[in-house]
């Protein structure tokens, strides 16, 4: 009977997941903030700086992850709330634990789909990863993470996903620049550093660079852990701050 | 519990800042049975149907579906029921097969059982031959009938409609009154708001009647109607317009509708000689003609206004 119940709150979270992907893949914040804006950003700091793009592909995997994960998580809950679909789905037998965790796991599988895509373009092109094994769980985990960071957002008490997209990229964005990815941790400001291992990027970041040879901060193992502290950390805020705002979405 | 009652509403109370929007509302509704939660906008149905539903939560009071408190155990509670909600909420982004196959995957429907089901709602319902249309380019109607089949693909044994004829066209309408009536017939219990009287009074066998967050008055339509016996409905059409002024001044202690020929009269019954003597006194003054004359009780609606307008809480 337990096996049963569990398989059925599987089988919900997956069946909402795979709405989700429908509806929310190929939205504009979607492709805007998911696709186009670590490519521009990747770009911007590469073009011209003399970085190879075997040196440069780890980045975009990394900005990749961070930005496509945490896509979607944002918008869903604002915008099945204005659309009255939030209302619907909470008449059926589902609680909002099971369409938030619908929503991340949407929004992981597409960060692990477009690094995984980024991953295979460097194995085709020769650019091998040390450890694959380790980049591939590093991108399970950080996709995981930064999903329900985004989901952490879309908590904002307002039905306009606008809103919820603006308060994440004001968050999100800094976060670029003091991670580690284009300006190495050890340069930064000394004011500065304390944020940088606030930032679950970081450890993503460090994590990509040890899987592709180049210098990292920390042990492969710690920035596992702590990547996984941290999405156990996000997921239940999400989760708390979520049902908090519930009531006023409805 | 008793098993009979399939839904019980005890002492539901819920407010918005300062408006209380329910107040104290307690109802049971038992098995097969179809039952209208009636009143004007505003009086607190919907709010009393989504604290029901567990969408939102009471301020007071329990609701229980099925004997499961729905906002303690509400995945068990809703598991038994279809929802038809006021507002259209299907994905206007998917098509209609995609929304109706979604929501029976959601009650756990096996794929096949789940297709066979949403194949005969969508011919049931005549909207099979656009079911690969997406959802934003049906006409509201449409829309409609896709939400009572999505309510439908689980074969639950209660069915909430929030004002389900709601802005929809005479056939539509019809389409959904039958349907109704057919599951009603299959033991379905079906609890329905509405503001549209006529269609209470032909659908359901129990009614509640809010006002203000409260519920006034409960019981069949028959019995409402019973307990509004001491009234007598005069319906008269006369050969021409006739002036309001006229009216006011020949009958202004009772209820007067005028509509154009048509002049509608409600009195006690005791009363009726003294109204039909002035009916005859201003045909004879102002040389009228009576093409037609009915004396009736009154009906559901007269009865539903008279509750509004004499037990406002």
């Amino acid at each position: 009977m337990k096996f049963r119940n569990v398989k059925q709150y599987l089988n919900r979270i997956w069946i909402l997941c795979f709405k989700d992907m429908k509806l929310y893949y190929f939205k504009g914040p979607t492709v805007v903030m998911g696709i186009l804006m670590p490519l521009f950003i990747w770009l911007a700091f590469i073009v011209g700086r003399g970085f190879s793009f075997t040196r440069s592909l780890p980045m975009l995997i990394a900005l990749s992850s961070f930005f496509t994960s945490s896509s979607i998580t944002p918008i869903v809950m604002p915008w099945e709330a204005r659309q009255k679909t939030l209302e619907m789905l909470l008449s059926r037998p589902v609680t909002i634990h099971i369409i938030l965790l619908g929503t991340a796991l949407a929004s992981t599988l597409f960060g692990i789909f477009i690094s995984s895509i980024l991953v295979i373009v460097g194995l085709i092109i020769n650019i091998i990863p040390l450890d694959l094994i380790l980049l591939i769980l590093g991108i399970v985990i950080s996709s995981l993470c930064y999903s329900f960071m985004g989901l952490l957002f879309s908590a904002v008490p307002s039905n306009v996903p606008a809103d919820a997209v603006m308060i994440s990229s004001a968050v999100r964005l800094p976060l670029i620049f003091i991670s580690g990815i284009f300006i190495p941790i050890s340069d930064l400001p000394h004011y500065i550093k304390p944020f940088a291992f606030i930032s679950p990027l970081t450890y993503f970041s460090d994590l990509i660079n040890y899987t592709y040879g180049y210098n990292s901060l920390l042990s492969p193992l710690m920035d596992i852990v702590v990547l996984s502290f941290l999405t156990i950390m996000f997921m239940a805020l999400a989760i708390i701050t979520n049902r908090r705002v519930l009531m006023r979405r409805l | 519990m008793p098993l009979e009652n399939v839904v019980k509403a005890c002492d539901l109370t819920k407010t918005f800042g300062n408006i209380r929007a329910v107040d104290g509302v307690s109802f049971s509704v038992r098995k097969g049975e179809i039952y209208g939660l009636l009143g004007p906008n505003g009086a607190g149905k919907t709010t009393t149907i989504r604290m029901i539903i567990g969408i939102i939560t009471p301020d007071r009071g329990e609701a229980y579906i099925m004997g499961y408190n729905v906002h303690k155990e509400p995945v068990k509670a809703r598991s038994f029921i279809g929802v038809v909600p006021e507002i259209s909420n299907p994905y206007v982004d998917l098509t209609l097969w995609e929304n109706i196959m979604l929501t029976g995957g959601i009650y756990g429907v096996p794929k096949k059982v789940r297709a066979k089901r949403a194949k005969d709602l969508l011919k049931m319902l005549g909207i099979y031959e656009v079911r690969n249309r997406k959802v934003k380019t049906l006409s509201k109607g449409m829309q409609r009938r896709l939400l009572l089949a999505m309510a439908l693909i689980s074969d639950p044994n209660i069915l909430f409609l929030d004002e389900p004829t709601s802005g929809l066209d005479v056939i539509s309408a019809r389409i959904i009154r039958s349907l109704l009536l057919k599951l009603k017939k299959q033991g379905k219990t079906i609890i329905l708001t509405t503001h549209n009287i006529d269609e209470a009074g032909m659908l359901c066998d129990r009614v509640a009647i809010m006002n203000k967050g409260k519920i006034i008055a409960m019981g069949t339509p028959e019995e409402l109607k019973i307990e509004f016996g001491e009234y007598t409905r005069i319906l008269l059409c006369f050969n021409r317009e006739i002036d309001i002024k006229l009216i006011e001044k020949h009958f202004n202690s009772y209820e007067t509708v005028v509509q154009g020929r048509r002049l509608v009269i409600v009195c006690r019954s005791k009363d009726l000689r003294e109204v039909l003597d002035q009916i005859l006194h201003i045909v004879k003054t102002y040389d009228l003609n009576i093409e037609e004359l009915q004396v009736s009780g009154l009906n559901f609606e007269d009865v539903f206004i008279r509750l509004i307008r004499e037990r406002p809480k």
